[in-house]
């Protein structure tokens, strides 16, 4: 379907079967509208090759029919500058060459702050697809009639603009019938190709890319390549004479594109708004906030606080839900074993499946309450201020402000912190925040200090205020925060750079979160983690369950527990030579082992092994399991407090989630670097938990 | 005269943005053309980031950025 340059496509009617895309720049309160428009109907899945969430739901109109709408990633323009920009680029371009495009844009514009929004919606009308302007944050403006809607549909030639406000849940009626009507495009101004025809229409026509069935599109793609200095189809000196005749005319080759089409905005502006004064002096509520929140060592103070705050309620806050888990977990234990005859479906339900899944459900409340921090954090736009402030540290650091989103998601889990990366436009910085995340304490690492610490440090009190058992605890995250910041410092010095870094953020006013929508962000983070996990973990349980049964020993033919003799009892006694310089026995080898499919896995392998071991009805408490397990030749405990510690700190460090590190090879896309990642953090843990264990032997500990 | 040479509060006219391609794209994107008013809001400590504010929305940039951003 190749059309040839400057034909004017026929206007099209939509067919409301087909899909309907949904654009707009950052915190314009896209997600507010996906979230209103397609309630529980949506699926997230990921781009192909990249794990950029993808998410579609289905919108149900009142004709009991139904269209799919795309929510994109949020971006200022379609000329790249981050990854997640480049997505929508990406997808824009395949559009305009007629791979599957939707039927209908809607362009989210945030009414508070027009101009800069509308750029974008600029770039949209290029691709001769039916715009609708969804003019957001309606009530965010003194006064509605400020925005003369009529006289903005008719200067941007969009099909239609349909104001709306997410927060008050108005207009999204109105939306939804109107991207159901078949829409003409409209005779739309044209913003640039018109002023390129005139200035330069004998030189330009050359560099048209005829893949584009938008002659509009394909002239802007054609200047943002040629300001690129890219060349096309290698027409370099036809690109310099451009370049040249383009100054000669006085514009700027450089940022041409962006100042052509903000000369049009600008010159529709007063006739759009004509009651709005330009209020540049004008301090608002947020600024006010601001001098508060962002004072310059004020603004520190309070993060501190926040931060103090968060940690404190996972600990406090989840204790009571995590109660209930287990008893609950336990009933079901017990409701399993009173009603179902002993046999092999009775030992795999309980020994594997119930003990394995059951030590990982416990971590739902620790998750879904970080995840709750973190939303309303990022919601209120009180992140972009902690970006704002800690830019100049982070970066000594060798990092970037906006790591500090990624790292504190890191506490939670690495995989949506090494995702939420993404947002940082430099290449080099984004890398080291990548590489160093697995340093901060994940979730899952949380049942395996715990089970640790409750089992072998004793509960007193040191220094006169502190519980030696939390101490404990808190040394583990500051050991691994610590590393990691060192390591990003060093990291940096010895990465080439690929892109300059630079840190234009915006700092969205201080917004009140909308409830629905927080809530269903945390429940969509629960859901991925007991899917995930749960998924894994459960295969896990019984695989290993099966490996320390058999195969079968009689136990009257020998007096050493047949575990020792199972398949798992084997690949741990292999181990040992290996591990038995830190301490760990063969027990523990297995758990380093199936670890690998994620950290909190060795709880639940540990459960496993010591029921299976026990060889009684009931599940074993595994604290006690551990305190009493004694060297069946020595009769020397097994585990030591130094032994413990030594497990902790090789926990701190060791590379042991594989999803982690499938994460990294999608989001850097080359192997070199989720090896060099596993490596690194392989030599850490080992030399670490050498040096404590050994090192406290030597002075003397047990 | 740069965005620096404000005082904090202080408004003023941008004439033209010097610097790479990328940071100077960027910045006109989000709509700092010359002829528009920039009004510095905020400095950090430290020679960290400055806060800016251009048509409705406030912007964080760095100290050398803003330094490319020269003023009427
Ligand atoms: N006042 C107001 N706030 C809104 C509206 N829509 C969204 N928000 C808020 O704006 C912020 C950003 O919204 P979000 O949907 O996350 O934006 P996105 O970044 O475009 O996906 C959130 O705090 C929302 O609660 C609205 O219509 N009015």
């Amino acid at each position: 379907m190749k059309k040839s340059h400057f034909v004017e496509p026929k206007p099209k009617a939509i067919d409301p079967s087909k899909w309907v895309a949904l654009v707009g720049n950052p915190n314009c309160g896209k997600t507010a509208i996906f979230n209103l428009l397609t309630g529980l109907n949506q699926k997230v899945s990921n781009y192909p090759g990249i794990t950029v969430e993808k998410k579609v739901g289905k919108v149900y109109t009142q004709e009991k029919t139904f269209f799919n709408l795309l929510d994109l990633p949020g971006t200022y323009s379609l000329s790249a500058e981050s990854f997640d920009e480049q997505i929508v680029s990406d997808q824009v371009v395949s559009w305009a060459k007629g791979e599957d495009p939707p039927s209908v844009i809607v362009s989210v514009v945030d009414a508070s702050n027009l101009s800069r929004n509308l750029y974008l919606t600029t770039q949209l009308l290029d691709l001769d697809i039916p715009v609708i302007v969804a003019l957001n944050m309606m009530d965010r403006l003194e006064d509605v009639s400020h925005i003369d809607i009529k006289k903005l549909e008719r200067e941007l030639g969009v099909s239609a603009v349909i104001p709306i406000s997410a927060k008050m849940n108005w207009g999204l009626d109105d939306l939804k019938k109107a991207i159901q009507k078949p829409i003409k495009t409209r005779e739309q101004v044209d913003h640039q190709s018109q002023w390129i025809k005139q200035e330069l229409s004998h030189q330009f026509k050359s560099l048209i890319d005829s893949k584009f069935l938008s002659s509009k599109f394909a002239a802007a793609q054609a200047l943002r390549r040629i300001s690129r200095n890219g060349s096309i189809n290698g027409e370099d000196t036809k690109i310099e004479s451009i370049r040249n005749s383009i100054s000669e005319l006085g514009y700027y080759i450089e940022t041409l594109e962006a100042t052509l089409r903000y000369e049009w905005i600008d010159g529709i502006m007063p006739l759009v708004q004509p009651k709005i004064k330009p209020k540049i002096h004008k301090e608002t509520r947020s600024e006010r906030w601001d001098q508060i929140l962002t004072h310059s060592w004020m603004g520190p103070g309070i993060f501190m606080v926040i931060l103090y705050f968060i940690f404190q309620s996972i600990f406090t806050w989840a204790a009571v839900p995590m109660d209930w888990i287990q008893a609950g977990i336990d009933n079901i234990s017990i409701f399993v074993l009173s009603n179902l005859a002993p046999g092999m479906l009775r030992d795999i339900l309980v020994e594997g499946i119930i003990g394995g899944v059951g030590a990982i459900v416990i971590f739902l409340p620790q998750i879904l309450i970080l995840s709750f921090f973190l939303t309303v954090l990022e919601d209120t736009g009180y992140m972009a201020r902690v970006a704002f402030m800690l830019d100049k540290s982070m970066t000594k650091m060798g990092l970037h402000g906006k790591s500090i989103l990624p790292l504190m998601s890191g506490y939670a889990c690495a995989i949506p912190g090494i995702m939420s990366a993404r947002t940082i436009d430099s290449w080099k910085e984004r890398l080291v925040t990548i590489l160093i995340l697995p340093l901060m304490s994940c979730s899952a690492r949380l049942p395996v200090y715990t089970l640790l610490i409750s089992a072998f440090i004793p509960p007193i009190t040191v220094g006169g205020y502190f519980n030696l058992q939390g101490l404990t605890l808190v040394v583990m995250y500051f050991l691994g925060t610590v590393t990691a910041l060192i390591l990003a410092k060093i990291f940096s010095r010895f990465i080439k750079e690929k892109s300059s870094s630079s840190f234009v953020m915006e700092l969205p006013p201080y917004r009140v979160p909308i409830a629905r929508s927080v809530i269903r962000q945390v429940f969509i983070r629960g859901k991925l983690f007991m899917v995930n996990a749960g998924k894994i973990i459960m295969a896990i349980s019984i695989v290993l369950w099966f490996l320390a049964s058999f195969p079968k020993v009689d136990a009257s033919v020998t007096d050493v527990n047949p575990i020792h003799h199972s398949y798992a009892g084997k690949i741990g006694h292999a181990m040992e030579p290996v591990i038995r310089p830190l301490g760990f026995d063969w027990k523990i080898g297995i758990g380093l082992l199936t670890s690998f499919a994620a950290r909190e896995v060795m709880v639940s392998t540990l459960a496993t092994i010591y029921n299976v071991e026990d060889r009684g009805d009931e599940t074993v408490n595994l604290r006690e399991a551990m305190q009493n397990d004694v060297d069946e030749k020595t009769g020397k405990p097994v585990y030591t407090p130094l032994i413990a510690l030594a497990l902790m700190v090789f926990y701190v460090f060791a590379a042991q989630c594989m999803a982690t590190f499938a994460i990294v090879r999608q989001e850097t896309n080359s192997w070199k670097w989720p090896i060099f990642m596993i490596t690194y953090l392989t030599i850490l843990a080992y030399t670490c938990a050498f040096i404590v264990y050994r090192g406290g032997l030597f002075l003397g500990f047990s | 005269m740069t965005i620096i040479d404000l005082t904090p509060g202080e408004v003023g006219t941008i004439n033209g943005i010097k610097g790479d391609r990328h940071l100077q794209n960027r910045l006109v994107e989000l709509g700092l053309l010359p002829g528009t008013e920039v009004r510095l809001v905020k400095c950090t400590p430290f020679n960290g980031p400055v806060e800016i504010k251009v048509r409705d929305s406030y912007l964080s940039i760095r100290r050398d950025d803003a330094k490319l951003v020269e003023l009427k």
